[in-house]
């Protein structure tokens, strides 16, 4: 029993360990922030290489708690990410006053995170999204000093105060109408009346906010404009990655029986999102709220996989995460050493910057490229498999559409290359000396960018999971 | 109808008044004692489905516990005496319309449905069957929500101590 327990709860159990220890030598005397990062940069490598050994699959807590493969896999991928985000935010975390604080809140979001994609029942999905929100809110915070921080938090916040309520709602009308919470025991109890229906919409709601779905997308553009750049990338890519594995696997597993209603929803938000997300991007001259809205685009995408329903969507979905994690914390990782260098958040100010940081351009360029789904970078895969997957259906119209929104996304994604390496600037931003660990994390990205769409084996290995 | 029914609706009465009270009024400080007495509505609720440990632990943490920190808040923070800018009057006729086709929605699809009673077994609201329960790993144990919501606090603690100690002041 205790063994089970230790072996099958082991990401979890490491992540708390890591919490703990951190809280730990807060609370005692406390070391600068030039040991400290280095510290919590080794855990963190740590708990990602942990997450390899040791794994079995199993449930426990009566069915609360599961664990497979396919989850394993995924909970890699996140801690990877949040490996990536301490070494690439480098620059903004050295001079941070609440070091340790910050990476104790991102391991309890990231230790939600892991509680929800193992969740059984609707109770702990609930709890852990909640773990997984409430911490990033403050985080959002950190630049102590910047009123649109606390304008951020604020947002962030009170939209996700509002997304658990519709959520809590949904979930109490379900319970009423099947009378369990249990993910084993609900598909077969749904039966499609019009009130289960009504609390699905409700938790589709919720999933729709933190995913930041077009019509629910409101508050992302100023939050990630607002927080700093560590807290917008931990959101646009672990946040939004670890919604999106558990609202498939809620889809493909227990919504299964409303499977009708949920493709309809699926293709019309798909297409809102991709639309709305595709035009609002062309507008922005922020690099950060451009990202922001790249993220909402490449959310419609994820939808577009996600609407195939069987098994080829969720190997897709799985793989377009795992490239969207190198592929958008280049992005961020790029914003994030010139940010913390210079300030300058700007596209305008990114004119020219091939001709004095020559490293930092080819990464952003890799990045947006992949982004944007140019191959041989692994974005074009991504998309490619998303899009198959989407088009297993046969309803070609909704995937010209699709395809039509990717030309567009081409756009604007080569609107910064241009301004990156093409147009003339008089003071284009200085020579910029990356840090070690910054460069380090802009090297796995973009070696991630180009091997994960070059070895085969990975999406072969991610297939034989699901 | 008998006795109980009236006593619900009544309840169920001062529950939505005073929600609605509550975010309707200009006064803030009105508006967290309008909460105070939709929160004992529902403390009355529990009391009148027989959970007197539930309706005991929402007066103590709720009535007493939350409403006290807002109030305090508020003096702490806000012109108490001041009221709030009136909202515009489209504004307001499109939230009480979203409320009311919301509401309509839902009670609509409520009534319509046929429940039938829950599989699972009557759960005796005891505090000591609540308590073991609780901290329990075994059938119908509740120790890992519980563990889960013990971190969430920690986290939140963590939050707020960090946000509240600010030292410089703000710039915009």
């Amino acid at each position: 029993m205790l063994k089970d327990f230790l072996i099958l709860m082991k990401p979890e159990l490491v992540v708390t360990a890591i919490l703990f220890l951190l809280l730990f030598i807060k609370i005692g005397k406390g070391i600068k922030n030039e040991t400290m990062l280095p510290l919590i940069q080794v855990l963190l490598l740590a708990n990602f290489l942990l997450g390899f050994f040791f794994n079995q699959q199993g449930v426990l807590f009566e069915g609360a708690y599961s664990t497979t493969p396919l989850i394993v896999f995924q909970k890699n991928i996140l801690s990877l990410g949040v490996y990536l985000i301490s070494l690439l935010c480098t620059d903004w975390l050295k001079k941070s006053q609440n070091l340790p604080e910050f990476f104790m809140l991102m391991l309890s979001a990231l230790l939600g995170m892991f509680f929800m994609i193992s969740s059984g029942n609707l109770l702990i999905f609930f709890l852990s999204l909640e773990l997984a929100t409430i911490p990033v809110a403050a985080m959002a915070n950190f630049d102590l000093d910047k009123k649109i921080a606390s304008e951020a938090a604020m947002k962030m916040i009170l939209s996700s105060a509002f997304s658990s309520g519709i959520l809590l709602f949904g979930i109490s009308l379900l319970y009423g109408a099947t009378g369990t919470i249990s993910f084993s025991e609900l598909p077969q109890l749904l039966d499609g009346s019009p009130l289960q229906v009504l609390a699905f919409v409700f938790l589709f709601t919720a999933f729709a906010f933190k995913l930041s779905i077009v019509p629910f997308h409101l508050w992302t553009a100023d939050v990630y404009e607002g927080s700093p750049i560590a807290v917008s990338s931990f959101l646009s890519v672990i946040s939004k990655g670890s919604v999106a594995f558990i609202f498939i696997s809620t889809l493909y597993k227990v919504f299964q029986p409303m499977h009708d209603v949920w493709y309809n929803m699926l293709v019309i938000l798909a297409i809102a999102t991709m639309v709305i997300g595709n035009l609002f991007a062309i507008r922005q001259q922020n690099i950060k709220r451009f990202l922001a809205f790249s993220s909402i685009a490449q959310v419609g995408f994820i939808l577009v996989g996600i609407s195939s329903n069987d098994h080829t969507g969720l190997t897709s979905v799985v793989y377009f995460v795992l490239i969207y994690v190198f592929s958008n914390l280049a992005a961020f990782g790029v914003a994030s050493v010139i940010s913390g260098q210079t300030g300058k958040e700007n596209i305008d100010d990114y004119k020219g910057l091939y001709k004095t940081n020559p490293f930092l351009s080819w990464v952003l360029a890799l990045a947006l490229f992949s982004l944007a789904g140019i191959p041989p970078t692994a974005g074009f895969f991504g998309k490619l498999f998303l899009v198959t997957a989407g088009a297993s259906n046969g309803s070609y119209g909704f995937i010209t559409v699709v395809a039509l929104n990717l030309i567009v996304s081409l756009y604007y994604y080569l609107r910064i290359i241009r301004a990156v390496f093409m147009d003339k600037n008089e003071q284009p931003i200085d020579k910029i000396k990356i840090n070690p660990a910054a460069k380090l994390g802009l090297l796995i990205c973009g070696a991630g960018i180009i091997l994960v769409g070059v070895l085969s084996w990975i999406y072969d290995y991610i297939n034989s999971l699901t | 109808m008998n006795g109980s029914t009236i006593i619900f609706y009544l309840l169920a009465a001062l529950t939505l008044i005073c929600g609605i009270l509550s975010v309707s009024t200009r006064q803030i400080f009105r508006a967290a004692i309008y909460l105070l007495f939709s929160l004992i509505g529902i403390a009355g609720i529990y009391f009148w489905l027989d959970y007197q440990f539930i309706a005991a632990v929402q007066i103590v943490v709720y009535v007493g516990g939350i409403v006290v920190l807002i109030i305090f808040s508020i003096f702490l923070t806000q012109q108490a005496g001041d009221k709030l800018s009136k909202q515009k009057i489209g504004r307001k006729i499109f939230s009480a319309l979203a409320v009311f086709c919301g509401f309509a929605l839902t009670m609509l699809q409520v009534y319509q449905h046929s429940f039938y009673p829950s599989s699972d077994i009557h759960v005796s609201p005891t505090v000591a069957n609540i308590g073991n329960r609780m901290l329990s790993v075994k059938e119908g144990g509740y120790a890992l929500p519980f563990e889960l919501v013990s971190i969430l606090l920690l986290a939140a603690l963590i939050g707020c101590i960090v946000i509240a100690m600010r030292s410089k002041p703000e710039t915009t």
